[in-house]
């Protein structure tokens, strides 16, 4: 089974239509891999979706990176 | 400028997502009118925007649909007659969006897969209500049915890229819907084509505010403002302007017939 980690990233790859290779921990959705405020809604959705879990807007407004995406997904979904 | 113009009627207003937007606008002249309605976004929207303000403010109950979805759609007609208790008079889909816009691709580098998501978000949709509607027999006699649009349909404004086509094609649903909704039951169908206004959606087009300025000085009345728009959506919506269909409108202060405004070039 893919690890929370590959499922975001190709959420990410998905929805931004990036290449895998700059989809880094340290890449910012909207510094770096082009995302505009809306895409970044969309992807919290989409995280919200494939985890079946709830994103607060105040932890929502927190996620700004892959790397603070996987880590707050870890910490939220049910292993 | 408040009258009771629209009291008893009843309908659905699409694509409000914040205080900027037209549709937002349009639903708060309707209410000073005196009509009720229902308010509807995509869920993305909803959770983008603020529309549960003006759900909250109006009393108005808001009904996530996806316009790109039948199945959506049929559910937030249903649900709108439930709610409002009867037929809808009106229905406004202010309904745009571009990645390739919003992207910053420029025209002769479109994705075109991306074009035809804009195509069915922009336009398609319409249809898909306007079918809908008239399956569902949702209107009432003499209902209004708009859609907002863009001179861009008509002349090239190079930033507007491919949201050009997407408003020629809405333009075109309209004028044909607007015949088989007439002889269906004299339903009107229409779209008015806005001058550029300040919106979370405009500001996304490169360019936006040095254009905004241009034809702000071109039309002799200046740019329509959203709250303007509104009140001329309201007059469409109202029995005073029952022979008016399959128009193109323009509310944009005499812009789509100036030539040249001296105040330009002075």
């Amino acid at each position: 089974m893919a690890s929370i980690e590959e499922k975001v990233k190709q959420i990410i790859v998905d929805k931004l239509g990036v290449d895998e290779s700059e989809v880094t921990a340290d890449a910012s959705f909207q510094n770096d891999l082009g995302a505009d405020s809306l895409d970044t809604v969309e992807l919290i959705m989409e995280f919200e979706k494939e985890f079946d879990i709830s994103i607060p807007d105040e932890q929502a407004e927190n996620i700004q990176t892959v790397g603070q995406a996987v880590t707050y997904l870890e910490s939220s979904v049910d292993k | 400028m408040s009258s009771q113009l629209l009291a008893g009627k009843r309908g659905v207003i699409f694509g409000a997502l914040d205080d900027q937007s037209i549709a937002w606008q349009v639903a708060e002249v309707c209410a000073e009118m005196g009509a009720t309605f229902t308010l509807t976004n995509a869920p993305v929207a909803l959770r983008f925007g603020t529309l549960n303000e003006l759900g909250e403010k109006l009393n108005a109950e808001i009904i996530p649909a996806d316009a790109t979805s039948v199945e959506d759609l049929e559910n937030l007609f249903q649900r709108s007659e439930e709610i409002l208790g009867g037929k809808l008079d009106f229905v406004l889909h202010a309904i745009g969006m571009s990645l390739n816009v919003r992207k910053g691709k420029s025209y002769t580098d479109i994705k075109h897969e991306w074009m035809l998501k804009t195509f069915d978000i922009s336009a398609i949709s319409f249809h898909k209500m306007c079918q809908v509607l008239y399956q569902g027999d949702h209107m009432a006699e003499w209902g209004s049915i708009l859609g907002l649009s863009y001179i861009a349909a008509q002349r090239t404004f190079p930033d507007y890229s491919e949201m050009a086509e997407s408003k020629a094609l809405l333009e075109s649903f309209a004028r044909s819907f607007g015949y088989h909704f007439g002889e269906k039951n004299k339903v009107r169908v229409n779209t008015i084509s806005q001058s550029p206004t300040m919106t979370t959606a405009g500001k996304g087009v490169k360019g936006f505010d040095e254009f905004f300025g241009y034809a702000d000085k071109m039309s002799p009345l200046g740019n329509a403002t959203a709250r303007a728009c509104g009140e001329y959506c309201a007059s469409l919506f109202s029995d005073h302007t029952r022979y008016v269909t399959m128009q193109n409108l323009y509310h944009d202060g005499g812009f789509s017939n100036m030539g040249m405004n001296p105040k330009l070039v002075g």
